[in-house]
């Protein structure tokens, strides 16, 4: 089957579902959404492996507005092909949870499996679109299928309409934002139409193309969350739905970064270093200030959300890594940064999938997602735990999990750096790594924190609610992303080349040229690495297993230039055998060696004698996250109510109640003046409106004078 | 703080010879009373002069059992003829049959120290282990603070009755083999708190002892003694009894 | 203040009351009150008249419970005591503790040892017999106690828990103890927080409670004195002179000139050596390794001069009710000081020295502080209350045992801090040599070479009670003792220093950093043996 074929069939489950749904009795709306979903995301699994693998791209004009002069054009070029493949990836396994969990409280209702079934098709279509229409009709529709499903398929609940339509609002702002940004590129190339623009972009001048940036840079980091646009994401992942969350945060999220990807490499490849530097700066500064949140925070869910900021900025971070090497002329770095970019994507999109569906699991069984009252949980969902452990191990970037090959990507190409002439980019570069790295240490004690706090330790939940595993539907899931985690984790060797296809064009340069050379054989046909070089891996086994598996070997290496011969390799394909192997050489020399002959007692934790350890002598979630909150006082800022309680007489202390109230430093620095000034310029114009018709008269002129002036000096552009 | 080093340096060793040889200062030691050439005929004096019963007569003979010694010196003080004094320190008592000490005890040992209810007298002994004059160390012995680590358990005071299930967890928590060592008057027969209710007549009722050091407080050399005992390294003193100090 | 003009105040403002003059040493008088009046005449006591609480005592008579309020001012005979006596069959008192903090712990210990109710404080029950180890109604000091019964009916609470005052997203108690650090006293600390800094830290004690005070009860005062000496014997001399104080009291007598300057050579002997441990323990938590060791050095320096001297390294085995059990020889008695003026001045050395390192001093200089006012209102005695700019000593508060006719100086302080509480120990050092050496001077010659005694006054026995007191190395002891018909301990009520200042401890650890709380607990130089009895 060709990949236009099976798109349309996506399209028809998308369709049947809907149907299906409203014909449905209440009690099969699950099944409905369980299977339907996932046949539906197989097809764009299959569509977009097959266009990334097999190179199955089409473009299929579907018809001319009168009137606009623009055709609406479907078309799948290979970026599409990498997004349609994660969206298809993620909605497979998320579709079964959200027919599995939504059942519980109080049933999905008619309207959720209907506006999913929107939600998927519109998401393909941004994917889809070949023209700037087509994006903007799609992009409007998902965003009005977002808010309706945090606001109306949820009971209303205190916030939740509020952060739906602040989600709304934010996001109508972006798209503003975004489709004056591309109509400026279609008015310099006349068409509307992508491939039109991306042929015309190099006659654009510097101010066009900074104002193009700048205007989708804005309005598609309001998508993706980046900083400082990004307040409606914690608040809009708390209020989602539980079968919802799961998608929110590993395919919606995508778009924004679609959008930028789409824009910078695409339509407009950068020539200038400005802007690459800008999106380096702004992914470092979402990253650190996402993961400061999200060690700090303690609710499962915005803990989740606040990672998700970090994991963008990540992503963000390695693409201006890479537009700045595309401008500064150096194929083969941007290539491994754009592949580092869209390998942590997918990743993300993965594993945060993962932790929402067992974030969700979480609070389904107990009822709270509030770390400090979680705890103990592994001894009644085992299972639960471990997928979630392996989520967390991975959004934790450890080996050999698929976080930890894309975020060591990102920063070697962020070490590469030192290619670059400039000195004062070299810097920006130093200074983010730096910072990335930081980013990358605090996601581990926030992982750490997380998991601990609500799958270790001594029960904090009152005896009467009984913590048993989710049903199979919900676990499921779980452990298929786990596989894919594990998956994309030890085989990069396999996955750089496939997401090279969607590099090669943007970069100009191949990254899996650059990063996984074919199998390390003396081979003298083989001329991009020298003999000595290779025969210094051939005692190291690199090339084991050349005859035996197919592709290009299990080692990502990367040798610099002749001028700069940097090199690093990493292999996680290995990692995980020499893993497993001490794991169970461990395992055996403590079983067999050391307490075979011995007679193994097992005690009780030592407590210093205390007649009973309670749970309220355990760590909270916020005692374990607090050394990071002291040394970040600077940035959370927060205010500290105390309320000292007295009874009969001074020094009789019976209560210190002390509550700490933060601000979010976003909310801080951007929600909170941006309100201000509305109000206030609100009210001054307010001030206009006397009701005298000469002083009208007046505004209808200065507007007519502007319109004029602006028409003129259009025309001397 | 590299004056404190100097500083330290210049001050000379202190360290006691103890044990390659006896340690010969005074006031090292509050002694103990030895009553095998006491007369007989002045027992009834010396009886009601003892308020712990450390004496007794078996064969014509007065015997002083030094697990009950309270150093109260009124044997010697006030009593006309006083008892003999001596000066001694290596004082621990171990049990028989002692059980196989195994390859745990040949390196370093590590020492999780016990307060059952110490007047804080056998404690600060204890603590003097530690300073120069003593230097615990060198012997390869260590004071740890958990008991997860530890060899030997070093019991003082009475044991109690509110730190009974400490005493018991730390007992449990410690990896065998393991030894137990009762140090002080009040470890050993409750001293002079035995008859409280709300204490025990020593560490013999909650855990079984294996070395017991005499003394109220016992002094820091005979600790060392009761800890070389344990340890397999020092013999102990004549007069091992038995089990438990009868009541 | 005069005594006469006292009585006039508190005739004139609770004309009601029955003030009854006292010819003892020291004691202005006993105000005996109606217990509704109790709580504003001790508030008037304590907070208008400054006077210092010592403790209350409470005795179970044959027919009414006999409760005793001891305040102690300043000055010469300056000691009143608010007496209130009840019917057995009424077991509610109204607390004073609203006006005198001091008096909060001594109320809670009345409250589990005779199942007294205090109206209107807050915080009865769980205090020495832990709720989680003893049931309800357990009442060990009465008198028809029955230990095998109490045994026999042993419920602990299994769902005790702590008694949590932080309240604050994510607070939890960290517990600590009762076995804890290499060679601790056995406590238990809940340190609330909320990672990080803690907020607040109460101790919970007791759990070497060994009811000393029961098992006094029915002894002869010779075997009391054991116990006297015995149950806090880091400073077993100065309880067991508090305790003969009191005896000697009850029996009027008067203690021969010789014993008398001995026991002030001994008991500044005993404050020279304890104080050299706590300076040692200060070093020790702030790992000043080797300041720690010369420290031990001189503690163990001081106990071997003290089992030199004496025999026994804690002078154990010397007091005897009326005197000492035996003398000690003028050459010895030199030899002893000219040992201990070395110690003292390498003690001087050491001071120098820790003041030069600036490391030192960060850990120690505004590390649990304590203010004057608070200092006062909870009544911590000692090093610790001079530190904090609150005098309470005995020795000149009110003189005992021949203190009035040498001189010496007693320090004080102003900031509160741990480094003031160093400074303070290393003044009192000094202080305690320049009393010994006055001691030693003033020894009266004459005794045969024959005597084995320095003296004692026989001591008559007969019914009766006193309270003796001494300023102990940690501060002030008091020690009440009633004599029954037979000469046998009716009543030994033990107030020791380190009950005072443990009730102040949680003051010192208010809002702190994790890491200076082994500073804070060495700088306060609390015994848990002296107030866990």
């Amino acid at each position: 089957m060709d990949t236009p074929t099976i798109i349309s069939m996506f399209f028809a489950f998308c369709g049947a579902g809907i149907l299906l749904s409203l014909a449905a009795p209440s009690s099969r709306q699950g099944h409905v959404l369980a299977w339907l979903g996932c046949l539906a995301s197989l097809a764009l699994v299959v569509a977009g492996a097959s266009a990334l693998l097999a190179g199955q791209t089409f473009r299929q004009p579907l018809w001319t507005l009168p009137g606009l002069a623009a055709t609406l054009t479907v078309k799948l070029d290979s970026l599409s092909a990498v997004f349609i493949l994660i969206t298809g990836l993620v909605l497979f396994p998320a579709s079964i949870f959200a027919g599995g969990s939504g059942g519980n409280p109080p049933g999905p209702s008619r309207a959720l499996p209907v506006l999913m079934f929107g939600l998927y098709a519109s998401l393909a279509l941004i994917f889809l679109a070949g023209d700037v229409v087509l994006f903007l009709l799609a992009w409007e529709v998902m965003s009005i299928l977002c808010w309706l499903l945090i606001v109306a398929a949820r009971k209303k609940e205190n916030g939740c309409t509020d952060s739906g339509y602040l989600l709304l609002a934010m996001g109508e702002a972006g798209t503003v934002a975004a489709a004056l940004g591309l109509l400026v590129l279609a008015v310099g190339a006349g068409s509307l139409n992508f491939s039109a623009m991306a042929a015309a972009a190099p006659t654009l001048s510097t101010f066009a193309r900074w104002a193009v940036f700048l205007l989708t840079f804005l309005g598609f980091g309001v998508k993706a969350g980046l900083m400082p646009v990004n307040f409606w994401v914690p608040r809009a992942y708390a209020a989602a739905p539980r079968a919802f969350a799961p998608v929110l945060a590993g395919a919606t999220l995508n778009l924004g970064l679609y959008g930028i990807m789409r824009v910078n490499a695409a339509l407009l490849p950068a020539s200038l270093v400005g802007p690459g530097i800008v999106v380096l700066v702004v992914g470092t500064l979402s990253a650190l200030g996402g993961i400061l949140y999200a060690t700090t925070d303690q609710d499962l869910k915005m803990m989740l959300a606040h990672s998700s900021i970090e994991n963008v900025g990540i992503i963000v971070a390695g693409f201006g890594a890479g537009m700045v090497f595309v401008a500064t002329r150096h194929p083969a770095l941007a290539a491994i940064a754009f592949a580092a970019a869209l390998y942590h994507l997918l990743n993300h999109s993965l594993y945060k999938t993962l932790l929402f569906c067992g974030a969700g699991a979480v609070e389904t069984q107990t009822g709270t997602c509030d770390m400090d009252q979680l705890g103990g949980l592994i001894q009644g969902m085992p299972l639960t735990a471990l997928a979630f452990l392996i989520g967390a191990l991975s959004i934790a970037a450890l080996p050999p999990f698929n976080g930890f090959v894309s975020e060591w990507l990102t920063l070697q190409a962020m070490l590469r750096s030192a290619e670059l002439s400039s000195t004062a980019v070299k810097i920006v570069f130093a200074l983010c790594g730096a910072g990335l790295a930081l980013t990358a240490a605090l996601a581990v004690t926030c992982f750490v924190k997380v998991f601990a706090m609500t799958f270790l330790g001594m029960r904090r939940l009152p005896p009467e609610i009984p913590v048993r595993e989710p049903s199979a539907r919900v676990l499921a899931p779980m452990f298929i992303l786990a596989a894919l985690c594990l998956g994309f984790g030890v085989l990069p060797t396999y996955v750089i080349p496939a997401l090279d296809r969607a590099v090669r064009p943007l970069a100009g340069a191949s990254a899996a040229a650059a990063l996984v050379p074919p199998f390390f054989a003396a081979n003298p046909a083989h001329t991009t690495l020298p003999v000595a070089f290779v025969k210094a891996f051939h005692p190291i086994g690199a090339q084991v297993g050349q005859h035996i598996l197919p592709g290009r070997g299990l080692v990502v290496l990367h040798r610099g230039s002749a001028a700069n011969p940097v090199v690093f390799a990493m292999s996680t394909s290995y990692m995980l055998i020499v893993l497993v192997g001490l794991l169970l050489l461990t395992y055996g020399v403590i079983r067999l060696g050391l307490t075979r002959r011995r007679r193994l007692i097992r005690r009780a934790c030592w407590d210093g004698g205390i007649r009973r350890l309670l749970p309220e002598m355990t760590y909270t979630a916020t005692g374990f996250s607090n050394p990071v909150r002291v040394i970040f006082d600077a940035v959370f800022r927060p205010t500290t109510v105390e309320d000292t309680r007295e009874t009969v007489a001074e020094h009789f202390r019976t209560a210190i109640r002390r509550e700490k109230q933060r601000v979010h430093v976003m909310d801080r620095l951007v929600l909170e003046p941006v309100r201000h000034t509305a109000l206030k310029l609100a009210a001054k114009l307010a001030a206009m409106h006397h009701g005298r018709i000469n002083a009208y008269a007046t505004y209808v002129l200065l507007a007519l004078l502007a319109a004029l002036t602006i028409a003129l000096l259009g025309r001397g552009l | 703080m590299s004056q404190w080093v100097l500083h330290g340096i210049l001050r000379g060793k202190k360290t006691t010879a103890y044990p390659a040889r006896p340690e010969t200062a005074a006031g090292v030691s509050p002694g103990r009373p030895v009553a095998d050439h006491y007369p007989v005929s002045a027992l009834e004096a010396l009886l009601a002069r003892c308020p712990t019963r450390v004496f007794s007569s078996r064969d014509g003979q007065i015997t002083a059992d030094p697990r009950r010694c309270i150093h109260c010196y009124r044997c010697v003080r006030g009593l006309e003829p006083p008892v003999d004094w001596s000066n001694t320190y290596e004082w621990a008592l171990a049990h028989e049959p002692r059980h196989e000490l195994g390859r745990a005890f040949r390196g370093s040992i590590h020492i999780c120290v016990v307060d059952a209810g110490d007047c804080g007298a056998c404690l600060n002994e204890v603590k003097q282990l530690n300073n120069p004059y003593y230097n615990l160390h060198r012997l390869g012995f260590f004071i740890t603070p958990t008991p997860r680590h530890a060899d030997i358990l070093l019991v003082v005071g009475p044991v109690t009755d509110q730190m009974r299930p400490a005493l018991r967890k730390v007992y449990e928590a410690m990896p065998a083999p393991k030894r137990v060592v009762a140090v002080g008057a009040c470890a050993l027969s409750g001293g002079v708190f035995a008859g409280s209710f709300a204490c025990a007549r020593g560490v013999a009722e909650v855990l079984p002892v294996d070395v017991q050091v005499p003394g109220n407080p016992a002094p820091p050399l005979a600790i060392l003694h009761g800890l070389l005992v344990a340890t397999g390294r020092q013999v102990p003193a004549v007069g091992a009894g038995s089990k438990a100090v009868p009541a | 203040m005069d005594q006469a003009e006292l009585k006039a105040e508190m005739e004139q403002r609770w004309p009601d009351l029955a003030w009854r003059s006292s010819n003892a040493a020291a004691l202005a008088g006993e105000i005996m009150g109606a217990p509704a009046a109790l709580p504003e005449l001790c508030g008037h006591l304590f907070l208008e008249r400054k006077l210092g609480f010592a403790g209350l005592i409470v005795e179970e008579g044959a027919t009414a419970w006999q409760l005793r309020y001891v305040f102690y001012g300043e000055r010469e005979r300056e000691q009143v005591h608010v007496l209130v006596e009840t019917p057995l069959v009424g077991k509610t008192f109204p607390s004073i503790a609203k006006f005198v903090h001091a008096a909060d712990w001594h109320e809670r210990e009345a409250e589990d040892m005779y199942g007294l109710v205090f109206t209107g404080h807050p915080r009865l029950g769980d205090f020495i017999l832990h709720d989680d180890a003893w049931q309800e109604g357990v009442e060990p000091m009465r008198r028809g106690f029955d230990a095998a019964a109490a045994e026999r009916q042993r419920q602990p609470d299994a769902d005790w828990r702590p008694r949590r005052i932080v309240h604050e997203r994510g607070a939890f108690v960290m517990p600590i103890g009762p076995k804890f650090s290499g060679s601790a006293e056995s406590v238990h600390f809940l340190l609330e927080t909320v990672g990080e800094d803690v907020i607040r830290a109460t101790p919970r004690l007791f759990y070497k409670w060994r009811a000393i005070e029961k098992l006094a009860e029915g002894k002869t005062v010779h075997e009391a004195l054991l116990l006297a000496e015995r149950f806090a014997a880091t400073t077993a001399f100065a309880h067991g002179l508090a305790f003969c104080q009191a005896l000697e009291t009850i029996a009027g007598i008067q203690v021969p000139p010789r014993a008398r300057l001995l026991r002030i050579f001994l008991a500044e002997l005993e404050r020279l050596r304890h104080h050299a441990g706590a300076i040692q323990e200060i070093c020790e938590s702030t790992a000043l390794v080797v300041a720690h060791s010369q420290a031990g050095i001189l503690e163990e320096d001081l106990l071997r001069i003290s089992g030199e001297l004496t025999g026994h390294r804690y002078l154990f085995g010397l007091l005897a009710p009326g005197g000492l059990l035996c003398d000690l020889p003028d050459a010895a008695c030199a030899k002893a000081l000219a040992q201990a003026s070395a110690v003292l001045q390498r003690l001087d050395e050491l001071e120098k020295r820790l003041r030069a390192v600036s490391s030192f001093l960060d850990r120690l200089e505004e590390v649990g502080s304590v203010p004057q006012r608070t200092a006062f209102v909870y009544g911590l005695v000692g090093p610790v209350a001079r530190a904090s700019a609150v005098a309470r000593d005995l020795r000149k508060a009110q003189p005992y045992g021949g203190y009035e006719k040498l001189s010496f100086e007693v320090p004080m302080e102003e900031e509160g801090d741990g480094y003031a509480r160093l400074r303070i120990l290393f003044a009192e050092a000094g202080q305690s040599v320049g009393l010994m050496r006055q001691a030693v001077a003033a020894l009266p010659q004459g005794l045969g070479a024959a005597a084995r005694s320095s003296g004692v006054t026989p001591l008559p026995l007969r019914p009766g009670a006193a309270l003796g007191w001494v300023e102990a190395p940690r501060g002030a002891a008091f020690h009440w003792v009633r004599l029954d018909i037979d000469g046998k301990i009716a009543r030994y009520h033990i107030i020791p220093p380190s009950f005072a200042n443990w009730h102040g401890f949680h003051l010192a650890v208010e809002k702190f950093a994790f890491q200076d709380f082994p500073i804070m607990l060495s700088t306060f130089d609390l015994s848990v043996a002296e107030n866990d009895r």
